[in-house]
């Protein structure tokens, strides 16, 4: 959870916080539970809109209908999962999905074990894959160069934070074997990725994903044969140890987006991608 | 501040007074139902201060319009800029200009040995670390643009069945027909094998923007991004990377680029004579 998000929930929590505190003045009796019914649907819905937004919000513009045009001739589907663009009778759906390459993710751990043997099979593995894609694609890279010292501060500050689970994990009798190791794991991968960063290794901040098109003489069609690309990519993506998952809600307009004019700041990005790496 | 800070204060703002409202005035002068309502209301514009943490680019027009079609924009999504070497896009009173930069890497892993392959994966880490910018690379693969081809054969069959027609109305020597019908039979054929098959070629290009108050400002700034990514691709991989100018911007961006319109349209009424047929 990010700085802003916290903001967000703290700001929206106190309401509900006062609200309980003084509930008894609000409303007594039968009106009371439904004040507190209220109140636990607001925190659900705080909670999803800071964890899980994605979820909610295709969901009520598919019950509602809603859909929206991003800018002349293109039209994003209740789903939130497509952008249709007519061209003379003929349906284009776009599609977007996420393609994080594990190890080149700065949140996962990076794979030390036969790095070089898959460094030496990658090239290969992509002109497989790419040869097995019949329709047209853009595998996209959006890489942020980041500051060195944020970086180092951001790092510290994480493995402090681990150091200390740590402690209270080592204190604590009754603590699991496994819990201990996987911190002990955790606060090692942090300090390869500090060595790195002193090693004079640039910080760079990347997001991947993939984007197709697919054509139809009806909307339907058009985003049918789209919902085979994304199955197809993702078959195809799996040798290259890619997570392929669709894109769905406001990142999907974010990343259309991105296809005229992309962000300028490593904050645009972030802001924008909390699910990413 | 931040527009969105101040959008969230505001919205927090007035749900904080309704519940302090809420609590503060006795059921004497205002009862419960009342009350209740005016508390459900502070919890709707609690929900709506978390929203725009994402959505409050949707809370103007969705409210403007009230209709289930929200128009965001009814501008085009972006134009080319006077120069023709970059794609421009206004948002709120800043431009933001885009330059695609094409690399052309013509390497094949089947043609490498294993030092090679573990290279060329090296130089494509390294590749993106070369701008502080955020900058975007990009493998695509799309669709051959057969579209005037397909149009000088459609022109070449129109004309021949023209004159097939003229020279058996007119009542001319049999060979004459013959030999229009042998060459429409030429045409057809070509036709067919043009569009029976999708040629689709794969191309890699990096794309970086920058902002400015006017439209020239945002080239030249993008245009400085651009020479500092292209002298970084040319040391990494000894090429020599161009600007994209004029209509071949338009692969990068329109999906109609990505699969032409008249190849598409062909094989669709082609594929659609088969199943009737």
């Amino acid at each position: 959870m990010d700085q802003e998000a916290i903001m967000y929930l703290t700001f929206c929590s106190l309401t509900l916080i006062i609200a309980l505190a003084n509930l008894s003045q609000i409303a007594s009796g039968v009106m009371g539970y439904v004040v507190l019914f209220l109140v636990i649907i607001a925190v659900v819905f705080l909670l999803i809109m800071t964890f899980a937004d994605y979820v909610l919000f295709p969901l009520v513009t598919g019950m509602f209908g809603i859909t929206f045009q991003p800018a002349r001739n293109y039209r994003i589907t209740k789903g939130q999962d497509v952008v249709i663009k007519n061209v003379g009778g003929i349906y284009y759906a776009i599609g977007y999905a996420t393609a994080n390459i594990f190890s080149y993710v700065f949140k996962a751990e990076r794979i030390q074990e036969n790095e070089e043997e898959r460094q030496m099979q990658s090239p290969e593995s992509w002109e497989r894959a790419v040869m097995s894609i019949p329709f047209p694609f853009r595998f996209h890279v959006l890489s942020v160069g980041r500051d060195v010292q944020t970086v180092r501060d951001e790092l510290e500050g994480k493995r402090s934070y681990q150091e200390f689970q740590l402690s209270q994990a080592m204190k604590n009798a009754g603590s699991n074997e496994m819990v201990i190791t996987d911190i002990q794991r955790k606060i090692s991968v942090i300090q390869a990725q500090m060595d790195r960063i002193s090693q004079e290794e640039k910080p760079v901040a990347t997001l991947m994903y993939l984007e197709t098109v697919a054509v139809g003489v009806s909307e339907k069609a058009a985003m049918d044969a789209l919902a085979a690309q994304i199955k197809q990519l993702q078959i195809a993506m799996s040798a290259l140890d890619v997570q392929v998952q669709r894109i769905v809600g406001r990142e999907l307009y974010t990343l259309f987006k991105f296809g005229f004019a992309l962000p300028t700041t490593y904050d645009e990005v972030s802001t924008n991608f909390d699910r990413e790496g | 501040m931040d527009k969105k800070v101040f959008m969230l204060l505001g919205f927090v703002g007035i749900s904080f007074g309704l519940v302090i409202a809420d609590i503060s005035i006795p059921t004497k002068i205002l009862p419960q139902t009342m009350k209740l309502l005016l508390f459900a209301v502070a919890i709707v514009f609690d929900m709506i201060g978390m929203s725009s943490r994402f959505y409050s680019y949707l809370f103007s027009p969705a409210l403007k319009q009230r209709k289930r079609n929200i128009i965001i924009s009814d501008q085009d999504a972006y134009w080319l800029s006077t120069s023709g070497d970059s794609v421009l896009r206004k948002e709120g009173d800043s431009f933001t200009a885009t330059v695609y930069i094409k690399i052309p890497l013509y390497r094949s892993a089947t043609e490498m040995n294993d030092d090679e392959k573990l290279d060329f994966t090296r130089q494509m880490s390294r590749l993106l670390s070369i701008s502080d910018n955020p900058t975007r690379y990009t493998a695509q693969l799309h669709m051959m643009n057969k579209d005037s081809y397909i149009r000088i054969l459609r022109e070449n069959i129109s004309k021949d069945e023209d004159e097939e027609m003229q020279l058996t109305n007119s009542g001319a020597p049999q060979n004459k027909v013959e030999r229009i019908r042998g060459r429409l039979a030429m045409w057809r054929r070509m036709l067919d094998s043009v569009t029976g098959t999708n040629s689709l070629e794969l191309v890699s290009y990096a794309a970086v923007s920058a902002k400015g108050d006017k439209e020239y400002e945002a080239t030249a700034i993008a245009h400085q991004h651009a020479r500092e990514i292209m002298s970084g691709i040319a040391s990494v991989f000894g090429v020599t990377p161009n600007i994209i100018t004029g209509d071949d911007i338009l692969k990068f961006v329109e999906p109609e680029h990505l699969l032409p319109y008249s190849t598409i349209s062909e094989q669709m009424s082609k594929t659609m004579r088969e199943q009737v047929a």
